[in-house]
């Protein structure tokens, strides 16, 4: 990657990153994508090694349009792509960079600059447009026997199963509160696992919640399609889906061994004399999504708290705009809700930049735009309706963890640890105050694990508002990153004779 | 000990980190009735931020502007002195770890310009009492195996090393309030005033309050809340970067410092190395003022300059970067610290400037000490406000 003036930077190749690339780029922009993975394809769309074996889980109408957005975008030649690249910080939003420490010569513009670090080491990129399209990762939900090898996430499964075509293990339960488990175990059964069960913490839906259903449909039947699919294989393969049904914790002592599940009430509360045990050698729970908002925030977007959301999601406004300058984000960090919809936001956001940006002008940008609002007004509708019979009673989770359990895996800080450290320390009243004294969120998942449950257990604790206790900050590298590149950028950014600005991304 | 809420405050401390915690345990401790704002979290600033340095010698900021400013700084060094007792014993004072270690400090030189600044150095703190030995490139090595063969010598300090700013200013404020003081967070000092008897002050959430002193720690905020007793302080904020790595196995037991590039360098009890030195964020400001509230943004020149510092210890450059960050301090022009009364305002205090971690248990105890009775051990006109008296003091 030798471009450092991309007009338009995309971070992340899912659906939105990709939709976005291949309007802005229809519409005349060079874009530059980048994706920390191998391959574009993001989460839903992964795709797999190179040689890997067996089915591909993305045959099938469901994936239609997804691999011909891959094909076009790979097409383009307006886009470049830079695979294993991540952007790992956003410089120069709240003050205006200096050129100070530059060599002598060097023209040091205005604007963020996107720090990346790819095979080839550091560089810092500086886009016209910054689109953020980071997706988003599975909620992590800590019960007693959640660190075992064997414990999976159903996103941790399926990745394993899409990217390199391996089942995570022999015999599997799946369990929590996301369709998205239904359609994991259909391409699990699909591909020769034994799914023992798949379990969810709600009932069916209600009279009224299937009215709504309909309402939705228009503009999803693709999705909804898919999701009837996989209840018939299931079926089929004699799976049994059970509803109002936890799984409590797993059991084993090297390995999981078996899951306890129980049945609960309304408000997902464990009915005492349900227990029941399953041995099995993998659990896969799928509770929902998290946005990654941690480039975003580190860069300075405002965020707020949507609990049926995801959590923490970024502000913006009818045009994908952030409460920052010259940066745009889609997909999964508005707000959970799904690929069709981060496709929509997608356009709408290239829409947006490409119009700022003089590419598109108004006339152009004003008749393009019915379509896409269509777009994303149907797909919202489908988010909405998930979010309604989706979302995760994270008070009845946080009820789940013993006191010994790991809240952090990473620095193994427990829950009982957490408790001691509020009760001994009076207004304590951040997520950040209490990762400070107790490392909860300081080690190398850099609190992706731990946060959500982090907030939920002091909420509960405190009755503190989520709001307040607040995300962890997120500071650069928003991945981690070997010092030894960070000393190599050193050499390169005062040693070094200023490479010409690039105004157009070669090929 | 529970607060008597009946009770008037005597004093008011205006900040929650590590000197506005030690100074409210060293006043209730003295018997005091003590009430301590704080318009965060405590130790959400500086204090939580910073590298954890107990840095005895004269630091890199300090020799590097000639011998007149290094002269100047050295006057510090009886702080420094009475700072290396007082951790010593900190941990037993306190009842609980606060992840002190003085495995000793070397300060690292690469060229024989270093080695003459670090000969230079040693000679200005033997006078001040503070002995440390020059090491030539074999006893350096041979004292510290993981450095690079780049390192040509080093002064080597025994009493150095680090403490753990994660814990350090909350132990201060359990044992405060175990002594009575009242701590609150969230809590933001907005308007000061002195009644002719006393000083009353009013908070952001419409909170009066009323105390015959008041002592303000309030970090980078001090010449700010000054100002609302109508006082300029002189003093410099300066915004700085701290990087820290993963957890690695024991390499480094020693502090590391430089003589001739700014860079610290530690292994913490967990294993993550802290890499800081007082590299330049940039503060946000609008229309030239400056926006202390806001968090100054990081340099990447800076960043990319202090990871190169750390090639000094090549086993580092292997290990992942956790996380970046900046946090804000403010100092004297002289370097010296700016601690006790304030001329001409009642019962007026101050303590910030200089290495606010490593001399933190320090100004406390003293200041707490004048607040009480007027006077101190260690005598502190050296690094009173009034010498600044000519400016503003009126
Ligand atoms: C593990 C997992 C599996 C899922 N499986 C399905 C499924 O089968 N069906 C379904 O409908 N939905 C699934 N989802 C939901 C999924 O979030 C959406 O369907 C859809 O993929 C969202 O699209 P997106 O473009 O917003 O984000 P994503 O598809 O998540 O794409 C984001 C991309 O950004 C990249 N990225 C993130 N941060 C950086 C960075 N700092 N630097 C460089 N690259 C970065 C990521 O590598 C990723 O490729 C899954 C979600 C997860 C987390
Ligand atoms: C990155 C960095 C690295 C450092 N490394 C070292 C080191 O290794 N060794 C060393 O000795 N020193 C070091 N220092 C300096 C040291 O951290 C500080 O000198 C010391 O922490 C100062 O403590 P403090 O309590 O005065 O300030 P702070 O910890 O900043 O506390 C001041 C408090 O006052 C509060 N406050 C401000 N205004 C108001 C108001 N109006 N009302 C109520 N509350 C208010 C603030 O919110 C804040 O919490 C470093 C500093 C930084 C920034």
């Amino acid at each position: 990657m030798t471009a450092t003036e991309p007009q338009v930077l995309i971070v992340g190749a899912g659906p939105a990153g990709l939709a976005a690339a291949v309007t802005a780029a229809h519409h005349g922009a060079q874009v530059l994508v980048v994706d920390e993975q191998a391959r574009p394809g993001g989460q839903i769309w992964r795709r797999p090694d190179p040689g890997a074996g067996g089915p591909d889980p993305l045959a099938g109408p469901a994936y239609a349009a997804g691999r011909a957005l891959l094909a076009r975008a790979a097409a383009h030649p307006r886009i470049t792509f830079a695979h294993d690249t991540t952007a790992w910080g956003v410089f120069g939003t709240s003050t205006t960079p200096d050129g100070f420490a530059a060599p002598p010569g060097t023209l040091v513009p205005d604007g963020p600059r996107v720090a990346v670090h790819g095979p080839d080491g550091v560089h810092i990129l500086l886009p016209r447009a910054l689109l953020l399209t980071a997706g988003a990762y599975d909620l992590p939900v800590p019960v007693p026997g959640w660190t075992l090898p064997g414990f999976f996430t159903v996103g941790g499964i399926q990745a394993l199963l899409k990217g390199h075509r391996t089942l995570a293990g022999r015999r599997i339960v799946l369990a929590g509160a996301h369709p998205l488990l239904l359609i994991a175990a259909a391409q699990l059964v699909r591909a020769g696992a034994d799914v023992a069960e798949v379990a969810f913490a709600q009932g069916l839906p209600a009279p009224t919640e299937l009215t709504r259903a309909l309402a939705a449909l228009p503009g999803n039947r693709a999705k909804v399609a898919e999701g009837l699919a996989a209840v018939r294989t299931l079926r089929q393969a004699g799976v049994p889906i059970r509803t109002h049904t936890l799984v409590l914790r797993a059991e084993g002592d090297e390995h999981v061994n078996a899951a306890v599940l129980a049945r609960v009430d309304r408000n997902w509360r464990p009915v005492p004399g349900t227990e029941r045990t399953i041995a099995c050698d993998t659990v896969g729970t799928g509770y929902g999504f998290v946005p990654s908002t941690e480039l975003a925030r580190q860069a300075g977007c405002a965020a707020t708290w949507n609990g049926s959301a995801g959590g923490w999601v970024l502000v913006h406004d009818h045009a994908m705009r952030t409460t920052l300058p010259h940066i745009w984000a889609a997909g999964e960090l508005t707000g959970i809700a799904g690929a069709e919809h981060a496709v929509a936001a997608g356009k709408r956001a290239a829409l947006d930049i490409c119009r700022s940006l003089g590419i598109l002008d108004t006339a152009d940008h004003d008749r393009e735009l019915p379509a896409v609002e269509r777009e994303l007004a149907a797909t919202t509708r489908m988010a909405r309706l998930l979010e309604h019979t989706c979302t995760p009673d994270r008070a009845a989770l946080n009820a789940l963890a013993e006191d010994d359990t790991l809240l952090c895996r990473c620095e193994e800080v427990t829950y009982r640890k957490i408790r001691h450290t509020l009760r001994d320390n009076p207004g304590l009243g951040t997520a950040d105050a209490v990762k400070l004294l107790t490392r909860a969120g300081m080690g190398p998942c850099q609190g992706r694990m731990c946060a959500p449950a982090l907030v939920e257990l002091l909420h509960q604790e405190t009755r503190i508002p989520r709001e307040t206790l607040g995300p962890f900050t997120a500071r650069p590298p928003i991945k981690p990153l070997p010092l030894a590149a960070l000393a190599d950028a050193h050499d390169a950014t005062t040693h070094t004779p200023p490479a010409p600005a690039d105004t157009e991304t070669p090929r | 000990m529970t607060p008597d809420p009946t009770k008037p405050t005597e004093v008011l401390v205006v900040g929650g980190g590590l000197l506005g915690c030690a100074l409210a345990y060293h006043l209730a401790r003295a018997g005091a009735s003590v009430q301590l704002i704080e318009k965060d979290q405590l130790n959400r600033h500086a204090s939580g931020q910073n590298a954890g340095s107990l840095h005895f010698q004269l630091e890199y900021r300090m020799i590097q502007h000639g011998p007149t400013v290094a002269a100047r700084a050295a006057e510090a060094l009886p702080l420094h002195l009475d700072a290396m007792h007082s951790w010593a014993g900190l941990e037993d004072e306190l009842g609980e770890s606060c992840g002190v270690r003085r495995s000793g400090g070397l300060m690292l030189a690469e060229s024989p310009e270093d080695m003459a600044l670090l000969a230079h150095k040693a000679h200005l703190e033997h006078t001040h009492g503070l002995h440390v030995e020059l090491l030539d490139a074999r006893a350096t090595h041979e004292r510290a195996p993981y450095l690079s063969d780049r390192v040509i010598g080093a002064a080597w300090c025994p009493g150095e090393g680090k403490a753990n700013p994660r814990l350090v200013t909350h132990a201060y404020a359990r044992a405060a309030r175990r002594h009575g003081a009242r701590i609150d967070t969230g809590v933001r000092l907005t308007a000061l005033r002195h009644d002719g008897r006393q000083w009353l002050a009013e908070t952001a959430g419409g909170r009066r309050m009323a105390a015959r002193a008041v002592v303000v720690a309030a970090g980078v905020w001090t010449g700010e809340v000054a100002a609302m007793a109508d006082i300029r302080l002189p003093l410099v904020p300066v915004a700085l970067t701290m990087t820290v790595t993963a957890a690695a196995p024991p390499l480094i037991p020693h502090l590391v410092q430089h003589a001739g590039r700014r860079l610290s360098l530690k292994q913490t009890e967990e294993g993550n190395v802290l890499i800081g030195g007082g590299r330049a964020a940039k503060f946000v400001q609008h229309a030239g003022a400056l926006d202390l509230d806001a968090r100054p943004e990081l340099r990447l020149d800076s960043v990319f300059a202090g990871a190169d510092a750390a090639r000094v210890v090549p086993a580092v450059q292997r290990l992942p970067v956790l996380r970046i960050w900046s946090g804000a301090t403010s100092l004297a022009p002289d370097q010296l610290p700016l601690l006790g009364p304030v001329p001409r305002r009642p019962d007026f205090f101050v303590a910030t400037g200089g290495s606010g971690f490593t001399l933190g248990p320090t100004y406390s105890r003293l200041l707490a000490e004048q607040v009480l009775t007027g006077t101190t051990g260690l005598p502190l006109d050296d690094y009173s406000p009034a010498r600044f008296g000519a400016l503003n003091f009126v």
